[in-house]
Order: C-alpha cells, then structure tokens, then sequence
C-alpha cells in the first residue's frame, strides 16, 4: 500500500478565473483525491469568492484574502502570508506544499514558509522565460529565491524543464517533466459514436467521409490575439493562405489587443465572407468552435506545452504549428505539420496541410484515440504521486535520484545537506548555505529574508501555539483505484 | 495511406506504477560541451554548466564538480565513453527521446545527456567591435558634445559681456544660412540623382514609411479590383495620426522648420498625379501659424503618397523632375518664411523670458541648466534616424528609435530658456534663445546629413567642432592665468584635441574589453522573432 499524503496545491490563479494552469490545478487535484489523497487548493480571494469552498470530489479551496496588482497575480509581501498560512497547514495537517506558476508570488512565499515550518515542497512551472529582458531578469531572480530550497520541481515539458534548471540553477536530476493533459472526453470529434457499440470497433471509428478537390476546408484558429501568440504572423499569412487555396475558409475564436490588426486585415483584403471572427469563447464552447474545422492553426512565439493544440489533435484536427517552445516534443508527427515562425513557411505548411487533406492522407478520424491514450489526467496525477514518493522518502533515493557507486564516494557530502534519503535538510544552517549560493547580493539578502522568517516562526509558534489550532476533520477520502482501471473522465 | 511511426508507441499502455530500473548517475548528468570550458573561469556569470555546478547551492560543489574538473581535460572522451556504457543499457531500452507523448522507458526527472540543452546557444549574434570602426562611430556623440560645449562658451561670453550678442548670433545666422544652402544643393542632388536610381533615394528616406512604398506589401495589387478604393481609406487614416503624433511630440519650435524641405522631394518625387493636390495643402495651412505647419503638411502629403501605392508604376519610374523643382523653390520660400516667422516671435517673447526667473536664485538656474543639458546628451538620437519623413519618431521603426527623442531637444531648449533668463537685456536674450535654436535644432539635422553624404565632411566637421569647444573652453576657463586669449585659446585647442582623442580611444578600448563580460543565452524558450514581409502600415505597437 502506497502512502498517501495531505497536499496544499498554492497558487494565484484559480477558478473562477479560466486559464490553462487554473485547469491543470483542478484536474491534477481531483485525480489526485481519487488516488486516495487529501488534497486542499490555496488561492487569494477573488471577486465573490472569500472564506472557504468546497467544489466537487470534495475539493477544498481557501481564498486567502491578499492584494491583487496585476493580472490577478498577488502583491509580493514575502512574510505577510506566514500566519494565515500556517494556521491553515496546520489546520489540515498537510505534508507537501505544491506551488504552481512562476509569476505567482502566493506560490513562492507559500514554499518559503513551507520549508521554514518543516514540509516538503514542489513547484510546477508552467510557463517560459528568456534572459535577456528586465522582467524576466526580475522574474528569474525571483524564481531563483523560491526554488533555492524546494525538494522537487515538476515542469510541463522538456523545453520547460531546461528553461527553469537555467533559470533557477537547479540540479537536472530534481526536475521532472511531467506534462499536461487533456480531458479527452470534453474534446469529442463531431463524428465520434457517443457509446462505442463494441470495444472491439470503438477503437477503429470509420472514416469519415472523405474530402473532395472541391469541398471547403475550414481552418480554425483559437488563441488569445496577443503578440505572443502570433497574431502577427497569422495577420500577414491569411490573405496568401486564402489566396493560394480556394475553397479555404478561416474561423478565428478569441480576442486581445491584436484583434484590430486582424479585422483591418480582413477589411483591406475583402475576406468578409471567407474570414469569421468569432470574439472571445469560453472554454467549454473550444470544441464546439474546434469542430467545425478540419485544420488548426497554431501560429504562437512561444509556448511551454500548447494544451490548446492537444484538444485541437483529440478533436480530430490536423494540425499546423510552428515549432517554438515545448510544442516539437507534444504531438506525434503524422498529426501536425511544423513551421518555421516566418510568414512564409507558415504559408507553406498550411498549403502542405491543405494538400494532404485534400488527398485524405490524413487518419483525423484516428486522433482522439490516440491523444486519449497519450494524454490523460490520470496518467499525470501517478506521475506528481512519484514524485511525491521520492521527496518524502518513501521512494528510496538511488530509485528517485538514481545515484550509482562511484556517485556514493561524492555523496557522503552531499548527503550532510540533502539529509537522509535523497530528501533535503530543514536545518537552517543547510538552507542558509543553499541560499548564500545565489549571488553576491542576492545570496546576503536572501539569508536574511529566510532568518526573518525563521523568526517569525518562532514568534509565531508562541503567540499561536499548535496545540490551539483546530484540527478540521477530512472530507471522506476516497479509496485508491488501481492503475489498471481505465482512464475515467 | 501508410500510418506513421509514431502510432506503435502510442498504443503502450501506460505502466508508471512499476518501478524503474535504477539510473546510473553518470548517465544522467549532461555532458558538458568542451566549448563552454573557456567560461567556468569568471564566476560572476550564469554559464549552463553553472545550472548544476559549483554556483547552484552547494550541494553539488564536491560531489560532481570535483569529478568534472578531474575529468576535465579529456571531456570528449570520457562522455563518448559513457555513450558506451548507456548504449549497451539501450539493448534492454528504448532510447531516451525527448518526446512528450512517447511513453518513456525512464522516470520523469531522467535527464539525458546527449540531447539535454542541446539546443542551448550562447552569444550566437554577437557581433565583435573593431576598434577603428567603433571609434569613427564615436565622432558623433564627439560632436554633439562639443557643440553644446561651444553653446555654454557662448553663453558664457554673452553672460560676461565678453562678446557681443549681436555677433554670437549673426555668426551663428551666418553659419546656419551656409549650411542651409549647402544642405540645400545637397538635397537637390540627390532627388536628381534619386530619379535616376531608387537605391540613392531609399537611403535618403530610410528613416520613416517612405522607405516602404519602396517595398510594397506582395499581396497589395492582387487582391482583387475593390482592392484601391479600401485601400486608400483605410491607409489614409493610420498615417495621418502617426504623422500627427510625431509633428506634436516634436512640438518645439524650430527643428521642424527645416524638415519640410525634407518631406518634399518624397511625395514630389512619387506622386506625379497628385503633385497639384501637395501643392495647394500646405499653402493653405502654412499661413495660419507654423508651429502646425509641420504636422499638416506632413499628414497632407503623405496621405497622397499613401495613395499611389496601388499603382505601381507612378511610384516605380517617378518622371517629374519638373515638378520636383517646383516643389524645391516652393519648399525653399516656405523654409525662409518660417524662418521669419520665428525670428519675429521670438523678438517679441524676448521681454517676457529675460523676466522669467527673476524670482529664482542663479544657483538653481546653473544646476538646472546642467541637468537639461545632460539629458539633452544623454537622450540624444544618435542613431540619425531623425533624416526622413516624421522625423523617424512616428511610430514605424519604432525598434531602432528611441522614444524619449524629443526629450532631449526639448530638454537642451528648456536649458537654453533659463540660461537666457539670466541675461540682463533683451537683445541678449534673443541671441541667445536663438542661438539655441541653431545649435540644439537645426545644427543636429544638418550634422546627420553630413555624416550621411560623405565622411570628409563629416570629419571637417568633427574637427572644427572639437577646435571650436577646445578653444571656447581656453578662453574662457584661463582668464586668471593673465595670458593673452588667443594662447588661451591655442592651448584649449591642444588640450580639447587631446582630450577628445583620449576619450574616443579609451572608451571604445573599453567597449572592446568589456565585450568578454557578455554573456546571453538563447534557446528554444525564448519568444521567436517573427519573420513578417508584408508587415503592414497600422502594425506598430
């Protein structure tokens, strides 16, 4: 019998507010209560959302109240949460804090003050950075601070997992990719049998019905029009992409400060009746919009993963992207077609797109097998439960880190600060060291931050003692399913 | 059609509840590539190797750093060694790809060494500075130094009664009108040289959009036959609120009333059909003031070049130099009545600025007049992207200028405004401010053409510049030494030429030596730079 633990995922960003790390959080925790775990959402207070509230599964979210600055992204006051956030630690009896998203300051101070009061942490980065501009130096500074001292870091792709070792100087063998999902099950091709009759022919829906040299092909952009995206790109492509093809028509979903571009675009070119611009969608209505195309188009700068090209794929969506980011490693390459981020490659892959379309060379009808079999929830939360193995001891070190003999000649001194089992130390003396390496003056300063906070504890420990916080009883937990039952929505 | 490869992996069920095999730490840590060797000496810097080396937290520092630094002559060896070792393990497994969708034979956190920041790059578009280019580039912040040097030496003189006013400013009239004249002869030349070869008139224009009627979008005249009609209305209304924008944030007074000249071989050079239309705007909105004539006439004429997009042909064989020097005489007439209308208006502010800081102590008018001048310096547009149509500010090529431009003329007149306030009479304070206006307006736009036609001029320039503050700062620094001026002035002039050297020399041999400091990383994470062609007019942010 596997341990299970109480975990407090940490974040900024959570419903009600849509996104993509908001999902990952709600998903990954409720597949984690079905393997048997305790797990409790901490966020800041949204507008109507105080106190505390249950969703389904029983999931428990506390909004703590906190200024908000941007973009729902919480003022950084590095110890002003330590209180309410031990009392509510304490309160549940947690074992692993997990933060998610880089630019949530929740998330850094939450993992600070989780290994000040003694519990393991990890942190999942979900997105990013370069090094060259001023907000990322800051940003990476940041991220340099928290994750001096975090027991394990998950990151949502290969791309990802680079970035953030180069950016926190973390040690490769402490990061562990473990992408996102999809929920299959929402991401339906229009044609799919809605109970397959037999397992045996569920697998193989038929064909559907083919394209003809005549037949409208329907592309399907759905992004945020920021300039990251690729706005920019996809302005400049959609006037040759539609004039090279006829019979193509384009089907843009979403909004943001690039949207003018786009409908001056479509005016200047007289592409009224061959461009629909649909305005923002929610995310429930995605696959409706998805369906109604045969193509997607993902023209982003830059991306961790591109969930968005997933559900396009599970919808049975040939795909167009360019190659940035995390997006090579996603997708198998009989379902998309790479492009250079350049205008006219993205022309070129769209025309080979629409060209292996037209000759119906491509098994879209096959996708949502497939992704369904790549890309599952459940998958991602046995993963995060590995990890949580390996920094609580119960997964033994040389299975987690992998250390072999001529290692364990070094490893007498590594093992003085990383403690027993592959696990990192809680003295203070250890974290100091760990934080003294960050540089010349951020390494002093964070020492001091840490000694501050330290202290706070202490104070904290009298003022508050443990023995007055109410223990609150647990939701039902859940028995552990087995691995072997079937992805389950 | 045949299914590709990828299918057969995806179908493996996915097993994560049985446990790997156990990793071999050394097969988990990345190689370190023996270019990146050089840099582990300067610790100040993040190096990739640095991400699990001795700078992260020290956890690592004896255990594989020690082994590193022991193996570190033979690097290549010892990895290619270790590829041994991994690829007799890869007969029992599959190899490691970095795949998300692929189910892997390896736990999450397994870190492969051949392709784990492979494609890491560092300083890819480092571009190494030579040294005499790097100095030729220094003239110019030289010469804008030494001309507000000889601007404060004038006012110096004005302010110790050592020279007349009257002579400080017709000197500088004097000068302004020859350089006039001859940047005049300058510009002709080169619109009749421009009919001849676009390449000589796109580098005139090179600063603002006119460089992309040169280029015009591929798509524009195949679009279909609605296609002029929108066009000109939609590309009517972008340009008119660029130009607009940058004619009011370049609202001081007399740097623009140069640049009309400068906007007028473009449209009279492109559009020949509407040559009568540019003739008869500008006329009319000239007469009522010309602080705005600026920002009209340029959104008058540009519009109209604007318009000959779609047709090729009248921007492809401009045939009207007739019109061109039409154009010029008028351009001409106009640039000598503003130059009036200014000279006037300031004769009659005069009264009111020699009065306008009465009030204030003079040390805070020495110390103010020093902080504008600094950010006259410090903000300057050295890059001479100013030559051209909206003064290169107006939003395009907004990458390459830098947005705070105004600020620095804006900065040096308000600097001059003050000085002047000092002045006891009126006649002194008008040769002064507008003295000011020659230096810190005109002069500018004057030098960057130089610079542009030919680089004797632009040296002639610099050295007369330097002679000119060297000898300016003599005379008015030694006046204790009881020598006679002109040795003063000589020996300014040796001191000013050797300072000058020293200072463009050291410098850039300091740019130089600083360039081993850089140290960027680029990669897959970083936001791709689009490569957009027809970029179009309304796209600037």
């Amino acid at each position: 019998m596997a341990p299970t633990y109480n975990i407090a995922m940490v974040s900024d960003f959570f419903f009600p507010q849509p996104g993509g790390v908001e999902s990952h959080i709600y998903q990954l925790s409720t597949k984690l209560r079905d393997r048997g775990h305790k797990v409790i959402i901490i966020t800041h207070a949204y507008d109507g959302r105080t106190g505390v509230r249950y969703l389904t599964n029983g999931l428990k979210v506390y909004h703590v109240p906190f200024l908000v600055i941007y973009r729902s992204a919480s003022f950084p006051t590095v110890f002003s949460f330590f209180p309410i956030f031990r009392n509510i630690i304490l309160r549940e009896r947690i074992d692993i804090v997990h933060g998610h998203a880089s630019l949530s300051s929740l998330c850094h101070e939450a993992i600070l003050h989780a290994r000040t009061m003694g519990l393991r942490t990890v942190y999942t980065d979900h997105s990013l950075f370069g090094f060259a501009d001023s907000g990322s130096i800051f940003a990476n500074k940041l991220l340099k601070f928290s994750l001096s001292d975090v027991d394990h870091v998950i990151c949502v792709s290969h791309t990802c997992k680079e970035n953030t070792v180069l950016r926190a100087s973390l040690d490769p063998l402490m990061v562990s990719v473990i992408p996102n999902a999809v929920v299959a099950e929402n991401f339906m091709p229009l044609s799919y049998p809605i109970e397959p009759s037999s397992s045996l022919f569920g697998r193989h829906p038929p064909p559907a019905r083919p394209l003809g040299p005549h037949d409208m092909i329907t592309i399907v952009v759905i992004s945020r029009l920021f300039y990251n995206k690729g706005t920019d790109l996809l302005t400049a492509a959609i006037p040759r992409i539609l004039e090279n093809h006829p019979n193509t028509r384009f089907i843009i979903a979403g909004d943001g400060p690039k949207a003018i571009d786009l409908e001056q675009m479509i005016e200047q070119n007289v592409l009224q009746d061959r461009v629909e611009m649909l305005g923002p969608v929610r995310h429930e209505q995605v696959r409706d919009v998805m369906v109604r195309g045969h193509i997607y188009l993902h023209p982003s700068l830059t991306e961790a993963f591109g969930t968005v090209i997933v559900e396009a794929a599970s919808c049975g969506l040939y795909v167009v992207c360019t190659q940035v980011g995390g997006i090579p490693e996603v997708l198998p390459s009989h379902m998309t077609v790479f492009a250079r981020p350049e205008e006219d490659d993205l022309v070129a892959a769209a025309g080979r797109a629409i060209a292996a379309m037209r000759a119906n060379k491509v098994r879209t009808e096959l996708f949502h097998e497939q992704v369904k079999s790549m890309y599952s929830w459940t998958n991602v939360a046995m993963r995060t439960e590995r990890v949580y193995n390996g920094i609580s001891g119960a997964l033994g070190e040389a299975d987690f880190y992998g250390y072999d003999a001529p290692a364990a000649n070094g490893a007498g001194s590594l093992s003085a600060t990383r403690g027993r089992s592959g696990v990192q130390s809680f003295a203070l003396i250890d974290r100091l060291k760990r934080y003294y390496g960050c540089g010349i003056w951020a390494g002093k300063l964070f020492c001091i931050c840490v000694i501050v906070d330290y202290l706070i504890f202490l104070v904290l420990e009298l003022w508050f003692p443990r023995e007055k916080i109410d223990i609150c009883p647990d939701w039902p937990r859940k028995e552990r399913k087995e691995s072997t039952a079937p992805a389950s929505g | 059609m045949a299914l590709p490869s990828g299918l057969d992996q995806s179908a493996i069920p996915p097993d994560f509840e049985k446990p790997f095999p156990p990793l071999v730490r050394a097969s988990t840590v990345p190689a370190l590539s023996a270019i990146d060797r050089p840099h582990r000496s300067d610790r100040l810097h993040l190096a990739p190797e640095d991400a699990y080396g001795s700078l992260s937290p020290p956890r690592w520092s004896t255990g594989f750093d020690g082994r590193g630094n022991g193996a570190g002559a033979d690097l290549r060896p010892s990895r290619i060694q270790r590829n041994d070792t991994s690829r007799s393990r890869s007969r029992r497994r599959k190899r490691f790809q970095k795949l998300l969708w692929v189910k892997q034979s390896y736990p999450d956190n397994y870190t492969d060494q051949a392709t784990f920041l492979e494609k890491l790059q560092r300083n890819p578009r480092v571009r190494p500075y030579d040294f005499w280019p790097l100095v030729a580039d220094s003239t110019v912040i030289l010469q804008h130094v030494c001309s507000v040097i000889i601007f404060i030496v004038c006012f110096v003189g004005i302010f110790q009664e050592r020279v007349g006013p009257v002579s400080v400013v017709g000197w500088g009239s004097f000068a302004s009108f020859l350089g006039w004249l001859l940047w005049e002869r300058w510009v002709t030349q080169e619109t009749r040289g421009g009919t001849a070869d676009d390449d000589a008139r796109a580098r005139i224009m090179r600063g603002g959009h006119a460089y992309k009627e040169f280029h015009p979008p591929r798509r524009q005249d195949s679009s279909g036959p609605g296609q002029p009609l929108l066009n000109t209305s939609t590309g009517t209304t972008p340009s008119t609120s660029n130009l607009a924008s940058a004619a009011s944030s370049t609202a001081n007074l007399v740097p623009e009333h140069q640049p009309p000249p400068l906007l007028l071989p473009t449209s009279g050079g492109n559009n020949t059909n509407n040559g009568s239309g540019s003739l008869l705007v500008p006329a009319h909105s000239r007469s009522v003031s010309s602080l705005n004539s600026v920002a009209s006439h340029a959104s008058a004429t540009t519009p109209t070049s604007t318009q000959t997009r779609p047709t090729p042909e009248g921007a492809g064989s401009p045939t009207a130099p007739p019109i061109a020097r039409g154009n010029r005489t008028y351009a001409r007439v106009g640039s000598i009545k503003s130059a009036m209308l200014i000279y006037f208006t300031l004769l009659g502010l005069s009264p009111i600025l020699k009065s306008l800081t009465r009030s204030t102590s003079s040390d805070s008018i020495w110390s103010m007049s020093f902080w504008l001048l600094a950010i006259n310096i410090f903000f300057f547009d050295y890059s001479g992207s100013r030559v051209g149509i909206g003064g290169g500010r107006g939003g395009h090529g907004h990458k390459k200028t830098m947005p705070v431009a105004s600020l620095s003329t804006n900065a040096a007149l308000m600097a001059s405004t003050v000085l002047a306030s000092r002045l006891p009479s009126t006649g002194q304070v008008f040769s002064l401010t507008l003295f000011s206006l020659e230096v810190f307006g005109l002069f500018p736009v004057f030098r960057q053409y130089a610079r542009r036609r030919s680089w004797r001029y632009h040296v002639a320039l610099t050295v007369l510049l330097v002679l000119g503050a060297g000898g300016g700062m003599g005379i008015i620094l030694g006046d204790e030494t009881g020598w006679q001026p002109w040795k003063r002035g000589l020996l300014g002039m040796v001191v000013g030429c050797l300072v000058s050297a020293l200072a463009m020399g050291g410098c850039s041999w300091w740019l130089i030596g600083l360039q081993k400091y850089k140290n960027e990383i680029y990669g897959p994470w970083d936001p791709a730079r689009p490569i957009i062609i027809s970029r179009r007019q309304w796209d600037d942010e």
